[in-house]
């Protein structure tokens, strides 16, 4: 039972730093990536091949990790800086569908469909260390950079680009290098998740790093509240322990037990949209006022 | 020889994909709403056809009847979904993620119901033989281009020569003036809504004879109109259809040099190629960043 517990707790920790990563992009600089699973999967095989080759060092796995979502981020902030709304999100799953296939064909890097196995636990100076601490770590610092940025110049500047592009450029905002910084922080974030995530589990394939998990990660974020702290922990905590709390209700046939907890998201994104846009925690009164 | 059955076989799936996503792009198009729920029509007006199939029905009613739920769930969308959130906020990203709850739920519900994987009906439609050496063809390829193009008169007839039609070639430029007209903007979207989603059903009942449905088939289908619909130029009912039908014909082609799985990636990287460098797409009209 601790096990289970410590297991899901790793796991909230991880889609945490997903979670509130993508909510930075999402809430704060307004752009509405549907691809931060493919940086999820880029950080999660570059910590797993730092682990297999070099040293099961969290450290160095994270920071390689970091390293690489961080720079291939360009690929999100290239459309970003191009294009907004609908023909963005359309670039983001086109790179969603494309990364998928990278992931699934180059096989000596990510193993392809079999994936890469027997990942080793992590060693910090030769002990070996639990993820669950790391990953609180890093969230922790993940939710105060981001707290840091959100009330500084940077994160203001990020709202005015949201609220008015136009006008925050003619007052002489950096518009292209506020929008490719936030993308890379949220993406090399991502990445930090990934490589907590390959090093958990021990094991990471293709399947972890799909469309689907990109909109899970974006319903906990539209769940919880979008621009708010601690909007997309709640959103990670509640569509997490869903499952288990799905099989609990044993009329559900086991094998549908998947699907149930589908239906009862995706009705919950669709619902809240409707009724409760602003999330669980968000402002309800925002946006409302132009009208 | 190899090459030419691919490209006929990429001008089948083409034109079945130009259907759709001329739909998307009508919707688009007037309502200015990003239907990412079209695939779920899809699937259901294929899912339905496929259930009256099974059961005997005359085929007849059972393309009716699939038409019915896909121009039902059109309605519906815009009347219990699309309709609510843009009363209140109106933001394009609310209306995106309540669309894409809609689809999960269709798919799993599909999947519970209909069962999981590959489904399909033979029928004689489907039988290819071989027309020339080394060369097969199903009487399905004849119908679907045949469908297509009867579709696409009508619509285009529809546009040019109807009140509703006109008026809805007017909501896409200017809702405010059509106000002012006096028509209403909220039928005229049911309508766009309706005609959209009716465009999807025979795509998807051919889809059901030739290469067969599954339950996730409505997101490639989704993803497929709404990279026509970017890649023909916001705007456009015929560059949507042609770009339709030209990522048909590249997904299948690109066979002669790749393998399958690289066949929906080289879709998107053309779409991802529009987007970087030309967001206007082929026939659109400039767009403001």
């Amino acid at each position: 039972m601790i096990a289970y517990f410590a297991n899901l707790a790793t796991l909230v920790a991880i889609f945490g730093i997903l979670a509130v990563t993508l909510n930075f992009m999402v809430g704060y600089a307004g752009i509405f990536s549907v691809a931060h699973a493919v940086f999820f999967g880029l950080g999660a095989y570059a910590g797993a091949q730092i682990a297999l080759t070099v040293a099961p060092d969290p450290l160095l796995a994270c920071g390689v990790a970091a390293l690489i979502a961080g720079v291939l981020s360009l690929c999100l902030a290239l459309p970003a800086l191009r294009v907004r709304g609908e023909y963005f999100v359309a670039a983001s799953l086109g790179l969603q569908m494309v990364a998928l296939t990278l992931f699934s064909e180059v096989k000596s890097l990510t193993g392809g469909i079999g994936g890469l196995t027997n990942i080793p636990r992590p060693r910090v100076f030769g002990v070996e260390v639990g993820v669950l601490p790391l990953a609180l770590i890093a969230l922790g610092l993940l939710l105060w950079a981001i707290h840091a940025m959100a009330n500084g110049s940077f994160g203001r500047t990020l709202k005015a680009i949201r609220d008015a592009e136009s006008a925050a450029e003619a007052l002489g905002k950096p518009v292209a290098v506020a929008k490719a910084l936030a993308v890379a922080f949220a993406c090399a974030g991502a990445g930090v998740a990934g490589a907590l995530f390959a090093l958990h589990m021990s094991f990471v394939n293709v399947e972890s790093f799909t469309l689907d998990q990109s909109v899970l990660v974006m319903a906990m974020v539209i769940v919880g509240g979008t621009g708010t702290l601690f909007g997309p922990l709640v959103g990670a905590v509640l569509l997490l322990s869903l499952p288990s709390a799905l099989s609990f209700l044993t009329f559900i046939p086991p094998t549908e037990v998947g699907s149930v907890q589908q239906i009862i998201y995706g009705l919950a994104m669709t619902l809240l949209m409707v009724f409760r846009p602003a999330g669980l925690l968000g402002d309800q009164n925002k946006g409302k006022s132009h009208q | 020889m190899l090459f030419v059955q691919l490209l006929l076989g990429g001008v089948q799936n083409g034109a079945l994909y130009a259907l759709t996503a001329a739909g998307f792009a009508l919707i688009f198009g007037a309502t200015k709403v990003f239907h990412v729920a079209h695939g779920s029509a899809f699937t259901l007006a294929g899912y339905v056809f496929l259930y009256g199939w099974t059961h005997n029905w005359n085929s007849a009613l059972s393309s009716l009847a699939a038409v019915a739920v896909a121009v039902a769930f059109g309605i519906g969308m815009e009347r219990l979904v699309y309709r609510p959130i843009q009363r209140h906020e109106g933001s394009f990203f609310t209306v995106f993620v309540a669309a894409f709850g809609v689809s999960i739920v269709v798919q799993n519900l599909v999947g519970v119901f209909a069962g999981r994987g590959f489904a399909s009906i033979d029928t004689p439609l489907s039988n290819a033989s071989e027309v020339l050496p080394e060369l097969f063809l199903a009487d399905v390829f004849w119908v679907a281009i045949i469908v297509a193009l009867v579709m696409f008169v009508a619509l285009t007839l529809f546009l040019s020569r109807t009140n509703a039609g006109v008026g809805l070639r007017a909501l896409a430029q200017n809702p405010d003036l059509l106000r002012a007209y006096g028509l209403s903007s909220s039928r005229l979207s049911m309508l766009a809504f309706a005609l959209g989603s009716a465009l999807v059903a025979p795509a998807a009942i051919l889809t059901a004879m030739t290469t067969g449905l599954n339950e996730a088939v409505g997101n490639h289908v989704m993803l497929l109109s709404m990279a026509s619909t970017i890649v023909g130029g916001v705007g456009s009912l015929r560059g949507a259809a042609l770009a339709g039908l030209l990522l048909g014909v590249a997904e299948s082609v690109v066979l002669v040099f790749l393998e399958t799985q690289w066949a929906s990636a080289a879709s998107f990287l053309v779409l991802f190629g529009f987007i970087l460098f030309k967001p206007s797409g082929m026939f659109g009209a400039a767009v403001a960043r």
